[in-house]
């Protein structure tokens, strides 16, 4: 399994020409997903990081309810972390 | 089969039969609810879709309810091979066959929808377009074979049923949009420009309108 640093981030990324515009990911993922005076979507194009749980997970479920399958999520590698940096000193 | 002579397989069979009839139109009308963007202001079309697939799972349950307690009970001689092939069932062999048929063709279009991740698109909604083939065999397998199909509450079902199916048809044909349907009342206010990839990311020094 590959480590997954702390700065991992994602992109949620749609194919255009599978997308119909059904709207259900602006609903979904609301963070990520506006839809543009037509119905098509505009993604976030910041990256989000993985640790964003809430987010994640609204990601995940565009992605699995897009009734065109039209979107996917692309992880990308953070910045290395040494081993000790992410603890809080007691 | 063993002798299991307990009217109440026969009950079973019934009426699941007649409740599996409304919930296949049930999920057809939802499906193409989706279909046709519906939704978006009091419902949300992901919530529409949600329902859509909740329902059919709970068709497939009362549908193999019914297809058990038909194999199991001995009132009626179908073998356990007459529930998938069509036309190979001594009792009612057309009506029982397009039962067969439904069957056959609505655990096609439930399967390709468990294995869609791993299916292509465009091979998925070739597979899903069968369930109008499916609602029609069902129909006439109500009708044909169907004890209460004919009177009292059975009747009414079916006809409610052909009615909304036949309704949503027609719907599904003439109001489709053939583009976006635009944006739901569910979906986020309009940004003025979504920030672009090569633009610095947004710092305290910029100042806002």
């Amino acid at each position: 399994m590959a480590v997954r640093s702390r700065t991992d981030t994602f992109v949620l990324l749609v194919d255009p020409i599978q997308c119909d515009g059904y709207g259900h990911c602006a609903e979904l993922a609301p963070e990520l997903v506006h839809l543009d005076e037509w119905g098509y979507p505009i993604l976030a194009t910041t990256p989000t990081p993985l640790a964003a749980r809430a987010v994640r997970e609204s990601a995940r479920l565009a992605v699995r309810d897009c009734p065109r399958r039209a979107l996917r999520v692309e992880r990308h590698p953070g910045a290395p972390v040494s081993s000790r940096s992410g603890r809080r000193s007691e | 089969m063993t002798g299991l002579t307990s009217p109440y397989l026969w009950y079973t069979t019934r009426a699941t039969g007649l409740v599996a009839l409304a919930l296949l139109t049930v999920m057809v009308c939802l499906g193409v609810l989706v279909a046709n963007r519906a939704g978006g202001a009091r419902v949300g079309r992901f919530e529409l879709a949600q329902i859509h697939r909740a329902v059919s799972a709970i068709t497939v349950a009362f549908l193999a309810i019914h297809v058990v307690t038909t194999v199991a009970d001995s009132f009626v001689a179908t073998g356990p091979l007459s529930i998938v092939v069509p036309l190979t069932s001594p009792y009612r062999r057309v009506g029982v066959g397009l039962g067969a048929l439904a069957l056959d063709l609505l655990g096609t279009v439930w399967l390709s929808s468990l294995l869609q991740a791993r299916l292509s698109y465009g091979a998925w909604r070739a597979i899903h377009w069968l369930g109008w083939l499916c609602y029609p065999s069902a129909l006439v397998h109500a009708l044909a074979t169907g004890t209460d199909a004919r009177h009292g509450v059975g009747l009414a079902v079916v006809v409610a049923s052909l009615a909304s199916v036949a309704g949503a048809a027609l719907w599904r044909v003439t109001a489709r949009p053939d583009r976006a349907a635009g944006r739901t009342a569910f979906s986020p206010p309009s940004r003025p420009e979504p920030r672009r990839p090569g633009e610095p990311p947004e710092v305290g020094s910029r100042t806002r309108g």
